[in-house]
């Protein structure tokens, strides 16, 4: 008590708490940006690296449609379901890499009889509110015999050009300007190619 | 008299084994004549087909859909047994196969849809997609040409549409007959909106 009311009355003290509290201040937010920045910007070419991603189809003994690990290690882009074996694809056999965006309703089967059972037209207002966008990434690749492959995944938004800058860095290829695909959620544009 | 009667009856019944074994071995003959040796009118067993790169033409067609399609047409086609192999685009086997024809997808039309504006409406939103397949044998003669849809209007992801799209293409594909003979003028076209009509298209051919 004392030891504060004399630091009160002390205007050196009391500058001196301030440029602490200020260098304080100034540490926590530097620190909040170093995490942004290592979770924003692509990892060096040897560092391991791994996301969950939601596989959809493409990949040779995989299952569509199910939920795993896409991790980059050794030149090898990997997914591993859980308890499953891991599914690879060398990283130099891949051919493009695109990202494009997505828009879907949450909650899956539970949700979808749940806004159908809601009286008055109240799943509808649900179904508004209830979606979230997501980032879908392709990847072309061949194999050892030459045969083309596709496998897309389904990630979480922001992530999808994560993956695509860190295949790039190493070795993948894809040509410019076709990396980054149109969003594919605005609805109602009809395209006629006749 | 009995022994004559007798006689007669069993000379009558080796005489109609007699002619219908004939018969049946000059049928068998004639089957046997008649089964194609050249490989363009054979049974469509005999073929391979091979699946190209979907062609998104003047479209703005996602990458995503692009290769969906490829993926599902692959996965498709193998389920119908209709061909020996289904080979990938690039695959260095499909110069080894004598019987290979060669399944080319353009798409024709694209219209995006929003799986939340079917979710909110129910009546629009819908993804549709309409594709012109061709079966082509090496040589560029066009064995089989159709134009098909598939579309996701109700429950599902966009990318549905793909699914549903390449499980139409292998309908038609499985229900038609494939003469590399017919000249490319004869080719059939036929569009297909969906289930019923791909049952309707069956019914005509029955």
């Amino acid at each position: 008590m004392y030891r504060l009311f004399v630091l009160r009355n002390d205007s050196g003290g009391i500058g001196r708490a301030q440029a602490l509290i200020s260098l304080g201040a100034l540490l926590l937010c530097s620190g909040i940006g170093a995490l942004a920045q290592s979770t924003a910007l692509p990892l060096n070419g040897k560092t391991p690296f791994s996301i969950r991603a939601h596989h959809l189809l493409g990949l040779p003994n995989t299952k569509n449609d199910c939920k795993g690990t896409l991790s980059i290690q050794d030149n090898l882009l990997r997914f591993q379901q859980s308890g499953k074996p891991v599914a690879q694809v060398d990283i130099a056999s891949v051919r493009h890499v695109f990202v494009g965006n997505e828009s879907m309703q949450v909650g899956g089967l539970p949700m979808k009889i749940g806004k159908a059972a809601a009286p008055y037209g109240g799943g509808r207002v649900v179904s508004l509110f209830a979606h979230k966008k997501y980032d879908t990434l392709t990847v072309e690749y061949v194999d050892s015999d030459g045969a083309l492959h596709g496998a897309i995944f389904q990630v979480t938004k922001g992530q999808g050009e994560l993956v695509r800058n860190e295949l790039l860095a190493r070795g993948a290829s894809s040509s410019p300007g076709e990396g980054r695909s149109t969003n594919q959620n605005t609805p109602g544009g009809t395209h006629e190619d006749k | 008299m009995k022994t004559n009667k007798r006689n007669a009856w069993i000379l009558s019944v080796a005489g109609s084994v007699t002619i219908v074994v004939a018969f049946s071995g000059r049928l068998h003959g004639q089957t046997t004549d008649v089964k194609p040796s050249d490989a363009s009118s054979g049974p469509a067993k005999e073929w391979s087909v091979q699946v190209e790169r979907i062609d998104p033409g003047q479209l703005d067609l996602t990458p995503s859909f692009q290769v969906a399609i490829y993926e599902n047409l692959l996965q498709e086609l193998n389920k119908t047994k209709r061909f020996k192999q289904v080979l990938r685009e690039g695959d260095g086997k499909a110069g080894e196969l004598p019987n290979l024809l060669i399944l080319k997808t353009t798409v024709v039309k694209y219209t995006r849809g929003s799986e939340t504006q079917r979710a909110v409406t129910t009546v629009s939103g819908a993804t549709k997609l309409t594709v012109r397949s061709q079966l082509v044998t090496r040589k560029g003669r066009i064995v089989l040409e159709r134009t098909v849809n598939g579309n996701v209007r109700f429950f599902g992801s966009n990318l549905r549409a793909t699914h549903n799209l390449a499980r139409n293409i292998a309908k038609v594909i499985e229900q038609s007959e494939l003469r590399g003979s017919e000249p490319a003028n004869a080719v059939l076209t036929g569009q297909l909106c969906d289930r019923r009509d791909v049952q309707a298209f069956v019914g005509c051919r029955r």
